[in-house]
């Protein structure tokens, strides 16, 4: 078993936070989920994560705030950036400003379970796909 | 009033000749494209129901903006080129969209208010209207081989009229503020209350409507007819909470039932019930109650079952228990009962059981009180182990459904039907398969036969063995709880989705028809696996994980366990309740019929219902615009030149004939570009096709169709008689008044299938009825074979095939063209309903279509 990436989640609407969070603990991820922008800028200051997930638009802070914000305090953390359909200008913003990568909503959890594997894999470490996967004899 | 009438048509008419044609033209290409995005959008919304995508609210609302703007232009557009003849549209249009902004607000819209509701009446949402034991049952109407009985439920305004109507409203209000300030007991509050409650009358209306239902559930029989009288709390989680605080009554009859009523009423104010409320601070708002009138089961044996032990949820077993007569004395767990355990797995054996003395039972109907049980039978087991499986089988569909374990009370009576008479659900305690990673080992023991393939239309597990169906089998023995596996996904197979643990085929999309079949009874489903009816063999018994896209040989029970016991599955997120319910008024089409009277604005009753209108009449506004070949030749239409006399003329929206026509007035067919033109054209050109002959009318056939009116307007559109086709690269509109007959097909051919549909719609015809009904029958055999949606009023045939791939539309428009060809004075040939099978044959002999790769064997749409 590889170890734990910590990642941190951060999505104004709950709906995005509770379908990930167990989509990406079934491929090893200890995941913490903020729907409050402030809240989740405290968190980051205290901890080390692997990965941010955010949100391009939310109310008060917007992803970009986010982005830079942890950009400054490690330059090692991989933030993906969620993106509405019609921000495409916003996330090309966003990887000027060295975001990792960019997904757009709505997606599937398995796109964003690739972009945190590649992540991971950027960083050293891995992800455990596995669930019974190995077993591909017939295939 | 009339004379305004008379003026305003006339107004209208000496105005629409002014609209200049190209103007007109324009319009009608921009309202196509707008229906080609709006039916994306509404596609790509509905792919969201299956559970595979993580969206939001801004994705909802946003859709839904965009879908009004397209319905708005076109609906302006039509307005424009028809000189305001449907402004009704707007309030249309604005109607919905303000419902549909309620709705994404996460508010209930205020339904219509309703009394009475017949179980097939309640609609997704209303669980606040009907109560949830109603709604729970509502839902399981087309679920199959569930039966329950009759019924119907007085809704929460039958409550709420009669205590407004005794003025009970403020009097429980202070008696409820008189506990609150413990100045009364929780008993006494109870009692006075229930004293008002059962002291009261029932409204007029109230009362009729109820009388009325009654009388209508049982068929006038009131007299010798005995009720079930229940209470179908209203408020969070409502079935599991409430369970046992209200009263039932059985074996009501007439003179009680209104009485019965009341007394279900006062039940909510018991003491457990007004204690488990002001704890819980479920007060007023949520405080309702609707009530349940069905029809007593005369039952000879009753019970409950679990679908799992609820102590022991990862034994794959069943525990049923039950009693002679009614149930009632299991539920309450008064009398020594029969127990059964029995396996999860089919067929269902009784693996163990634990047969009581039973003394006494509650005698069905009639009296409905404790009797001595018959010392014969007093020791033998009150089902048998045939019995027993079918109440498991039957309870593991409702399983399957709800997705969670299930509390089922039944009965089974004295024919021997088994009827459910309500599910709840079932706490169990914890298990130790809550979490995915425990089963990666249990996972690795099985072997995968498929993996990654296809898209999932709608998420979730399955097992069965598979039962992989072909074109033209018969699907009325599709065994439940078997795994659907086919090549393609016609909508033919809806019928049997309901049955189905599992859906997989080779070829479709996760937007088509079947699969929003799929996702309403909630059947895990992967489209387009490519390969599956290659690899999984029939009777094979597989587990589709249609969370992973992994299909495994064997049923892995620890998987569904899983996904049964799960903490919340997605479908119970807001978001998903707030998409299902904005889709009902999206994307559902009821406007099929452009004959029918119910064709207008103020019938749509979703966006594509009024998407769906516009298209309709924008087209026949075209048409309209000339009434003979000339009047369409001015405005750049061209004749069509061919061996076939047809006086076709050809109107082109734009890639529809080649550039190098551009200054003829003639066109050859090899100059059409228009793809479905192409291959209407081809197939009506095939050789044998068209019967150039003259046809012999007989006296009969002809005198009758001296007297028959105008066939177009059997097709109710007013048509000009000329034979016209509007076309683009990828459409086509086709009308053709063919001597007596009325032909209309139309028809996309987009980027990918569920942008794809054909229309087909046909009368008319020398001839009498009966004639003219059996030609309408040829057509719908061969339509039908064909894979197409098939409804026949009289002579008049109304065909519709949606979601085709690239090969199937090409196919069925080749089809279409040799139709026409040979439908055209058929109906004189059809002396006799045999002349239907010969005809048939005939038809199926002539040419086959061009293409090399067509394999006979599927002719599925």
């Amino acid at each position: 078993m590889s170890e734990r990436l910590e990642v941190l989640l951060l999505d104004d609407e709950p709906i995005v936070g509770k379908r990930l969070k167990p989509a990406l603990a079934k491929i090893g991820c200890n995941v913490e989920v903020f729907e409050d922008p402030r809240e989740a800028l405290e968190r980051i200051d205290q901890k080390d994560f692997d990965i941010v997930v955010t949100d391009v638009r939310m109310d008060e802070i917007d992803g970009i705030e986010i982005l830079e914000h942890v950009r400054q305090k490690s330059s090692r953390t991989k933030v993906i950036m969620i993106t509405g359909y019609a921000m495409m200008s916003l996330a090309r913003k966003a990887m000027e400003k060295g975001a990792f990568d960019f997904i757009a909503k709505p997606f599937k959890p398995d796109e964003l379970r690739r972009v945190i594997a590649r992540a991971a894999d950027d960083l050293g470490l891995s992800v455990d796909f596995g669930t019974g996967d190995d077993n591909e004899s017939n295939i | 009033m009339q004379a305004v009438q008379l003026l305003k048509k006339i107004f209208r008419q000496r105005d629409r000749g002014q609209i200049p044609f190209a103007e007109l033209f324009k319009r009608f290409q921009d309202i196509l494209e707008k229906n080609n995005a709006a039916m994306e959008l509404i596609a790509d919304m509905d792919g969201k129901m299956g559970g595979d995508f993580v969206f939001d609210r801004k994705y909802l609302s946003d859709s839904v903006r965009k879908l009004k703007e397209l319905v708005l232009a076109n609906a302006y557009d039509l307005n424009f080129i028809t000189n305001n003849q449907f402004l009704a549209i707007y309030d249309i249009i604005e109607k919905l969209a303000k419902e549909l902004e309620v709705e994404l607000s996460g508010q209930m819209v205020i339904r219509e208010t309703r009394r009475i509701y017949y179980f097939h009446e309640i609609d997704e949402g209303m669980e606040d209207t009907v109560g949830y034991k109603a709604y729970n049952l509502s839902k399981m109407v087309n679920l199959p081989k569930i039966d329950f009985p009759n019924g119907f439920v007085a809704a929460i305004s039958c409550y709420r009229d009669y205590l407004a109507y005794n003025n009970l409203f403020d009097k429980i209000a202070s008696l409820i503020e008189a506990y609150r300030k413990e100045e009364k007991s929780v008993e006494s509050v109870s009692t006075a209350i229930q004293l008002m409650v059962l002291g009261g009358d029932i409204p007029p209306n109230v009362r009729r409507e109820i009388l009325n239902a009654i009388n209508k559930t049982c068929h006038g029989k009131v007299e010798e007819s005995y009720f079930s009288v229940r209470s179908s709390a209203v408020g969070e989680d409502g079935e599991m909470s409430f369970a046992g605080l209200h009263d039932s009554f059985l074996n009501v009859r007439s003179g009680e039932l209104l009485s019965a009523f009341k007394k279900v009423l006062a039940s909510l104010y018991n003491p457990a019930s007004l204690a488990y409320r002001l704890k819980m601070n479920l007060f007023q708002m949520e405080m309702a109650m609707p009530v349940l009138y069905q029809t007593m089961v005369v039952s000879r044996t009753a019970g409950v079952l679990y679908t799992l032990d609820p102590n022991n949820p990862d034994r794959p077993e069943c525990i049923l228990s039950g009693n002679w007569g009614l149930g009632m004395v299991v539920v309450e767990g008064q009398a020594a009962v029969d127990t059964f355990y029995v396996s999860r797995h089919t067929p269902h054996a009784v693996t163990n059981q634990k047969i009581s003395s039973k003394k006494w039972m509650l005698a069905p109907l009639k009296t409905g009180q404790a009797r001595k049980v018959p010392g014969e039978i007093q020791d033998k087991p009150c089902l048998s182990p045939q019995e027993a499986a079918s109440i498991v089988e039957a309870g593991l569909i409702l399983e399957r459904f709800f997705k969670k374990p299930l509390d089922v009370e039944w009965s089974i009576d004295e024919s021997g039907m088994l009827w459910i008479i309500q599910a709840r659900a079932l706490k169990v305690s914890h298990t130790k398969h809550t979490l995915r990673e425990d089963l990666s080992d249990v996972l690795k023991a099985h072997r995968i036969l498929l993996k990654d393939q296809g898209m999932i239309a709608y998420r979730g597990i399955g097992a069965g063995p598979v039962r992989i169906i072909a074109a033209g089998d018969d699907l009325t023995d599709f065994p439940a709880g078997s795994v659907l596996v086919s090549r393609y996904a016609p909508p033919r197979l809806a019928e049997i989705i309901p049955r189905a643990s599992a859906i997989i085929t080779d070829i479709g999309t996760t937007t088509g028809h079947m699969a929003t079949v799929a996702r309403e009874f909630k059947v895990p489903t992967i489209m387009g696996a490519e390969t599956a009816t290659q690899v999984l063999k029939p009777d094979q018994l597989i587990t589709v994980d249609a969370e992973r896209k992994v299909i495994y040989e064997g049923r892995i029970e620890e998987l569904l366990h899983h996904q049964l016991l799960e903490e919340s599955a997605f479908e119970v997120t807001q978001e998903f309740q707030v998409l299902r319910r904005i889709l009902k008024k999206i994307a559902p089409l009821y406007l099929t019929d452009p004959n029918a009277p119910e064709f207008n604005p103020r019938a749509c009753r979703t966006f594509h219902d009024i998407m769906r209108f516009v298209h309709e009449k924008a087209f026949q506004t075209l048409l309209q615009t000339g009434s003979n070949p000339r009047a369409f030749l001015k405005r750049g239409g061209k004749r069509l030149k061919s061996q076939i006399p047809l006086d076709l003329i050809l109107i082109d929206l734009g890639g529809g004939i080649s550039r190098e026509a551009d200054s003829q007035t003639h066109v050859s067919p090899d100059q059409i570009t228009s793809v479905p033109m192409q291959t209407i054209w081809a197939g009506l050109s095939s050789p044998g096709t068209w019967n150039m002959d003259p046809i012999p009318v007989d006296f009969k056939g002809m005198m009758s169709s001296v007297t028959r009116t105008q066939s177009s307007d059997a097709l109710g559109n007013n048509l000009p008689g000329v034979n016209l086709g509007v076309i683009g690269t990828d459409y086509v509109n086709l009308s053709l008044p063919l001597g007596y007959h009325f032909t209309v097909v139309e028809a996309a051919v987009g980027s990918r299938p569920e942008n794809n549909y054909i229309s087909f719609r046909f009368a008319g015809g020398v001839t009498d009825i009966t004639r003219r009904s059996r030609r309408a029958t040829l057509l719908q055999t061969i339509l039908e074979q064909a894979g197409f949606k098939v409804h026949v009023t009289g002579d008049l045939v109304n065909a519709r095939a949606i979601d085709l791939t690239d090969k199937q539309i090409r196919r069925n428009l080749y089809l279409i063209g040799r139709l026409i060809g040979f439908t055209r004075q058929l109906d004189v040939m059809l002396k006799h309903d045999a002349d239907i099978e010969r005809y048939l044959a005939k038809f199926i002999n002539q040419a086959k279509p061009p293409e090399e790769d067509q394999p006979s064997n599927d002719k599925e749409g």
